[in-house]
């Protein structure tokens, strides 16, 4: 714990959280919100596509938009750190916080297990078919990143809040 | 001007009497339900519409076009829950947003961007673009209706988040 609050405490958190500078806590949150669009977003495209909507789109090309996923992913990673640094007395005693964090490694697990088991895989390359595995993952990667942006939101609703030690949100 | 801003403050004003007001203030799990549709709609958004304006700049280029338009429903469904989420945020409280210029910045490059999307129709290059097979590479002015398309939705991303932060803090 003293060592999250000397990481709360440090210059460059504190810069980001009170410096009022549009630069700072705003930017940051700017980035994560575009991080998310790109990494959650095109995953739901792909997601849709596996579930067998747009059944015209081959599977193969397809995997050509991972990197663009993956662009988004590490604009969270790195803004979600400078984010949890600025917070980090509070976020790690907050239930909500592992909530989406579950949720995101469950996401990019299946992210993973997607290009595995579907790009990958001959018979769906070929065919352009999914197969019910490769559905059930969409499906579940689909509620995954619902699931992480409902829990991030609601980050500033539930549990203790931020900047005061002690106090809990109560709806 | 100060014509058309006291027909808005009238407006808000009567907006703010409404039951839909009530109803966006009255319950407390209302607000942050709406925002998180209002993410989750951003993501439909920006990850289909997204998808089509990064193949016509090249990226993916494997993939013929008119599957991928096919998919656009969904973004558009991630407007409307955007629309209808972002309307109950107005009616909630009016006077926060009426005189922060973030968001009429923010309304402007929605509008610009939907013209922008009526000129990938109107002028035809859609035809052209729909027509698009594996490797093919789009027309000029189908690049650039794409990337204008990508720079507004950031654009109307990072006014939505600003809305605190700029102009009047709420």
């Amino acid at each position: 714990m003293d060592f999250l609050r000397w990481i709360e405490q440090s210059g460059f958190s504190t810069w980001v959280r009170e410096s009022g500078s549009v630069w700072a806590y705003p930017t940051i949150l700017f980035f994560h919100t575009l991080g998310l669009g790109f990494v959650a977003g095109t995953s739901m495209a792909v997601d849709l596509r596996l579930l067998g909507f747009a059944k015209r789109m081959p599977i193969a090309p397809l995997e050509r938009v991972y990197p663009v996923m993956w662009f988004g992913f590490w604009v969270n990673a790195a803004s979600g750190f400078i984010l949890l640094a600025a917070d980090a007395t509070t976020k790690i005693i907050s239930p909500i916080f592992y909530v989406k964090m579950s949720f995101i490694t469950l996401a990019v697990v299946l992210l993973q297990l997607m290009r595995n088991g579907v790009f990958h895989n001959q018979s769906s390359v070929q065919t352009n078919l999914v197969s019910m595995k490769g559905k059930l993952m969409a499906a579940a990667s689909l509620a995954c990143w619902a699931g992480a942006i409902t829990a991030g939101r609601l980050q500033a609703y539930l549990g203790p809040v931020s900047g005061a030690p002690g106090l809990t949100n109560h709806f | 001007m100060n014509f058309i801003m006291s027909f808005i403050v009238a407006f808000s004003t009567w907006l703010k009497g409404t039951e839909m007001s009530r109803f966006v203030t009255h319950y407390a799990w209302v607000w942050p339900a709406c925002e998180t549709l209002h993410f989750i709609g951003l993501a439909m958004l920006v990850g289909v519409i997204g998808m089509l304006d990064l193949r016509m700049l090249g990226i993916a280029k494997g993939l013929p076009v008119a599957p991928v338009h096919k998919l656009v429903p969904w973004g558009v469904s991630g407007f409307v829950i955007n629309v209808v989420t972002g309307s109950m945020f107005f009616a909630g409280d009016p006077f926060q947003y009426i005189h922060n210029y973030a968001f009429w910045l923010k309304m402007m490059f929605i509008a610009i961007a939907g013209l922008n999307m009526l000129a990938f129709y109107v002028t035809g290059v859609f035809r052209t673009a729909e027509a698009l097979g594996p490797g093919e590479d789009a027309p000029m002015l189908a690049k650039v209706i794409a990337g204008s398309s990508l720079f507004l939705w950031v654009g109307v991303m990072y006014l939505g988040r600003m809305l605190p932060f700029l102009g009047n803090a709420f």
